[in-house]
């Protein structure tokens, strides 16, 4: 909402707003189509042969009673599970990341890149290395972990007040010596732990179930209406520090409250899947792009996010030969496009990153 | 489709399965985790763990799949096994297909309890994926690899195995030849130490005997091994520091051989020759936790026969 | 302004003597990376070893064989990662530019990872080229990645640009990795950055790279005074700037790629020791390199000395040592200063 358009003909202002509002509900629609396709995708195509009736006589199941125990279990207990696991998670992590790219002002700030979920990878290696846990333990463990992490970054970075590149800057720190945290724990472990560690380190949606899905689907439905309430101040803060305080926003209360929310997100999410890279980084800015330079970005980058993952999903599962491969090594190599395509359009529009 | 037809579907269902279960032979083993399975037939397809997968398949039991914990090619257990026809549902620990695994439909799966970590092979997420689909059981890893050889026997004969069959026959006595060969080695050589050590380019990891089955079987044989201080959090190694390997002097030097880089990263240290048995040649392969059939043990056995009747006893302290 | 903050450091007639100075504490670390070890060895022993040496006795042989190529890797590659960190500073004027924290290490680790999965290399000696390599190509392409855009490779950008190519690079090596557990197995005791296990080999290897690349850097402290004016300045003065910061990252590459291929990942050392060397110097090139080049090795063999005592009967590897103190520094450093200056 540029200045300009308050002194724009009223009719004009309307159009505008209409246009816009059109583009947003056609964007959110379109997601939510692709990821509705992508998910039938994932649902239908897998290694045990099932017919498309049987997944849809599978999914009714539970309301027709007609049941079929090895079919229901692979679509009810496996695949469904799964994509759900990826549509929540990367709602979660896109929904942290544009938080964070928002409030730092950076499009390259995420809590993958600002160290928060290599503090809940730390946390989450000592707790299958050290403590010999798996499981909810390992959750537990990561989700402390990414807070405890997020607050040591946050109370290191204060120093009257917080900027956003003081606190990208110590986050790059911590994570290095969370790093060297995993480094270490790797040498000292038998080489199972280790597989297991590194496997949870890459993130995967392998043998996710309805109940370590629960802890993540509460989370998302106190703290997605938290982040929408206070989204509305987050589009004060876009316009600068200086901007925001002279519009009467208390800048340092709702930073701090739309990190917390961001944090958590990640925080869960990252205890449900492990620490998928880049989708937090890449959710936003795609959103952002599809949809213009106004309108509130939060649900497209939460929908961007849950299609990136089950898509970058399906490519690993059944795109990659014969080995199936956990979901972050397609996320990742993703990332590095995407980051490269980001750099050059920052370089094309004369705008830095 | 009529609430009628329902009903009589799901009766005939009912009807036809009940006597399936009541008339056909129920198979039941008693297993290494102390509980008893049931299955209400005798099982025909089996999912296995690589290590149960090498105890089986010689014996004339082929699983449907194998879940791993590396890659195949690497599975130092499964070398030399005919693995045709056979899925591989995972090449990762504690990584499997589900899906794969479900494909198979088994009716059983086989892995090995491990008391220690009171886990079946494969660690908790894959029994986790797997245990919906069948029964999970199998033999307790334990003081001997013959002895769990003897438990895959047992399990393999109520599965329907022809413990007698000719090949399977010729192994077991193949076997029990390498063992007295290896007695007799060992007792024309009483006063021979041997040490089993692993080799990383941080440290040497000396093995405690109660660490190892074969170990084990090794030293109730006759066969000395020099029991280090256990001195880590690991329980079974002691680390010791490249720079006092020579804190033990054995006459003969067991290296863990699943895999080959281990026996080229001890050549490629410098003090590696300061441990006296190493400067005179007197290595041999250790095959660390690996062994799960006869054929296997007999060809292994052989070698360390070989390596102490060529020993020379005054070399180590 | 320099990077080096307000402190003028010590006046200039004392900058000789502190360096002399330097340089015999640099002398004392090596003495004792020499004599303390995992093994007590007497100082007879040690003098033995070099005067008089006996093939025979295991002690000579670890004196010669395991401490002495350790330290002289040790001080080899502590010198090039300080240098490596003090010209990257300079010629990019930013106080956090690191080699470690530029990707180098995810870059090495890959390449590595893939010479033990693919062509069968197993030793650590097989692991310097492919280091080398990863290491030089991933540094190129952040500073490429970081300085698209307007205002060039900021602080900030070569920092998420350095932590997102490392991560990409990580996914890679972990998809490798994952199904292979005899590279995992070798890679681990690698990536975490150690002095343990270096041998001649290794060090007649790199160092030919780190000799030609610490010539080059002491070559660069005339233009890295001039990039400090500002460019426009030194374009002035009749630097050629383009010219003269493309030798410089040469040199940065060569360092720090053998660096990291001589000891695997080592982080915070390049970063940290020329704030050190500047609060003694002031912001003059001419002595930052110097002051870089021996007071780096004497914290790298610090560390790796504390590493061998710390945890007995085992070690703890250099490259935690080194993370574990220069995390604290590095964020030290952030909060101290004003974002401006960056």
């Amino acid at each position: 909402m540029s200045a300009a358009s308050s002194f724009a003909p009223v009719g004009a202002v309307v159009a505008v707003r209409r246009r816009l509002q059109r583009r947003y509900g056609l964007v959110v629609l379109g997601l939510a189509l692709l990821s509705l396709a992508v998910a039938s995708l994932s649902m239908s195509i897998g290694d045990y042969p099932l017919p498309l009736a049987d997944v849809v006589r599978s999914l009714l199941s539970p309301f027709t009673g007609n049941a079929d125990a090895a079919n229901d279990f692979i679509v009810l207990g496996v695949r469904l599970p799964r994509v759900m696991a990826g549509l929540l998670s990367g709602a979660a992590f896109g929904l942290s990341g544009i938080v964070f790219q928002t409030i730092l002002r950076n499009p390259l700030a995420s809590p993958d890149i600002v160290g928060i979920t290599t503090g809940a990878s730390a946390a989450a290696v000592l707790a299958i290395i050290i403590f010999k846990w798996s499981g909810l333990g390992v959750s537990v463990m990561a989700c402390g972990g990414a807070v405890l992490t997020a607050l040591l970054i946050y109370g290191l970075a204060w120093r009257n007040g917080v900027t956003p590149y003081r606190l990208v800057l110590i986050g790059i720190g911590m994570a290095a010596l969370a790093g060297a945290v995993v480094s270490y724990l790797f040498t000292r472990a038998r080489i199972m732990e280790v597989q297991e560690a590194l496997s949870w380190l890459t993130g995967s949606l392998n043998g996710s179930t309805f109940e370590n899905l629960t802890p993540l689907a509460v989370a998302l439905l106190v703290l997605v209406p938290l982040a929408a309430v206070l989204s509305r101040s987050l589009r004060t803060l876009q316009m600068g520090d200086d901007a925001a305080r002279a519009l009467g926003t208390r800048v340092e209360f709702s930073r701090l409250g739309l990190i917390l929310v961001a944090v958590l997100l990640a925080a869960f999410a990252t205890a449900a899947v492990g620490p998928v890279s880049f989708v937090a980084f890449i959710a936003g800015p795609i959103a952002r792009r599809l949809l213009g330079p106004s309108g509130n970005v939060l649900l497209p980058a939460a929908l961007v996010g849950g299609l990136v993952t089950n898509a970058a999903d399906f490519v690993a599962q059944h795109m990659l030969g014969r080995n199936q491969l956990p979901v972050g090594v397609v996320t990742g190599a993703l990332g590095a496009v995407f980051l490269i395509y980001l750099l050059a359009a920052a370089h094309r529009s004369g705008r830095g990153g | 489709m009529s609430l009628k037809t329902l009903a009589a579907t799901a009766f005939a269902t009912l009807l036809l399965s009940v006597p399936g279960a009541a008339f056909a032979e129920a198979w039941t083993y008693a297993d290494g985790s102390g509980t008893t399975v049931t299955v209400n037939h005798v099982p025909t397809r089996i999912i296995a763990s690589q290590d149960a997968a090498a105890g089986l398949i010689p014996l004339g039991i082929r699983p449907v799949g194998i879940y791993a914990d590396s890659a195949i090619a690497d599975a130092k257990a499964l070398e030399g096994l005919d693995l045709t026809g056979i899925e591989i549902i995972g090449e990762a620990w504690g990584e499997v297909s589900i899906e794969k695994a479900a494909a198979l439909k088994p009716d059983l799966i086989v892995g090995e309890w491990w008391p220690l970590d009171n886990t079946w092979s494969g660690g908790a997420d894959v029994v986790n994926a797997l245990k919906p689909l069948a029964p999970i059981t199998g033999p307790k890893q334990g003081a001997s690899i013959v002895t769990l050889i003897e438990d895959y026997e047992k399990l393999a004969a109520s599965l329907g195995a022809d413990l007698a069959a000719p090949e399977v026959a010729a192994d077991k006595a193949a076997f029990e030849t390498a063992r007295d060969k290896f007695k007799a080695a060992v007792a024309t050589k009483p006063d021979l130490s041997a040490l089993a050590v692993w080799a990383g380019t941080d440290a040497l990891y000396v093995a405690a005997t109660e660490g190892s089955s074969e170990l084990m079987d090794f030293a109730s044989w006759g066969l000395k091994l020099i029991d280090p201080v256990i001195a880590d959090d690991r329980g079974y190694w002691e680390t010791l520091s490249w720079e006092n390997i020579d804190k033990y002097q054995p006459d003969l030097i067991l290296v863990d051989n699943r895999s080959k880089i281990t026996m080229e990263t001890a050549k490629a240290q410098a003090t590696w020759t300061t441990l006296r048995a190493a400067a005179a040649g007197q290595v041999t392969d250790w095959p660390a936790f690996w062994l799960r059939n006869y054929a296997a043990y007999a060809t292994e056995l052989d070698k360390l026969s070989a390596a102490i009747a060529a020993a020379d006893v005054s070399i180590g302290d | 302004m320099s990077p080096g903050g307000t402190s003028a450091g010590l006046p200039p007639a004392a900058r000789a003597g502190g360096f002399v100075l330097l340089a015999v504490a640099l002398v004392v670390v090596l003495a004792l990376s020499i004599t303390v070890g995992a093994r007590p060895i007497a100082l007879s022993d040690i003098w033995n070893a070099v005067t008089a040496f006996d093939p025979t006795q295991t002690n000579h042989k670890i004196i010669l064989d395991l401490r002495l190529p350790r330290t002289l890797v040790g001080l080899l590659v502590g010198a090039a990662l300080g240098l490596s960190g003090a010209i990257l500073q300079g010629a990019t004027r930013n106080p956090l530019a690191d080699p470690g924290i530029l990707g180098i290490n995810a870059g090495a680790t890959l390449c590595v990872v893939l010479g033990i999965s693919v062509f069968g290399v197993t030793q650590l000696s097989g692991y310097v080229w492919l280091a080398f390599l990863g290491a030089g190509a991933a540094m190129l392409v952040v500073y490429l990645v970081a300085s698209l855009g307007r205002e060039g490779a900021t602080p900030v950008k070569l920092a998420l640009a350095g932590a997102a190519v490392t991560a990409a690079l990580t996914s890679v090596t972990s998809a490798i990795l994952i199904t292979n557990v005899q590279t995992l197995d070798q890679i681990r005791f690698w990536q975490v950055g150690a002095l343990t296990g270096r041998t001649t080999d290794i060090l007649m290897q790199v160092a030919p790279f780190i000799l030609a690349g610490i010539v080059l850097a002491l070559l660069t402290s005339r233009i890295l005074d001039g990039l400090a004016l500002g460019d426009d300045v030194a374009r002035g003065l009749g630097l050629k700037v383009q010219r003269g910061r493309a030798m410089v990252g040469f040199a940065a590459v060569i360092l720090a790629g053998a660096a990291t291929a001589a000891a695997g990942p080592i982080a915070f050392v390049g970063l940290t020791v020329p704030h050190l060397a500047r609060a003694f110097t002031g912001p003059n090139y001419r002595w930052i390199l110097p002051y870089s080049m021996l007071l780096a090795p004497i914290l790298l063999l610090g560390a790796d000395i504390v590493g061998r005592i710390i945890v007995p009967p085992g070690e703890l590897q250099v490259g935690i040592v080194t993370a574990a103190l220069g995390a604290p520094f590095f964020i030290a450093l952030v909060r101290r200063r004003k974002l401006a200056e960056l």
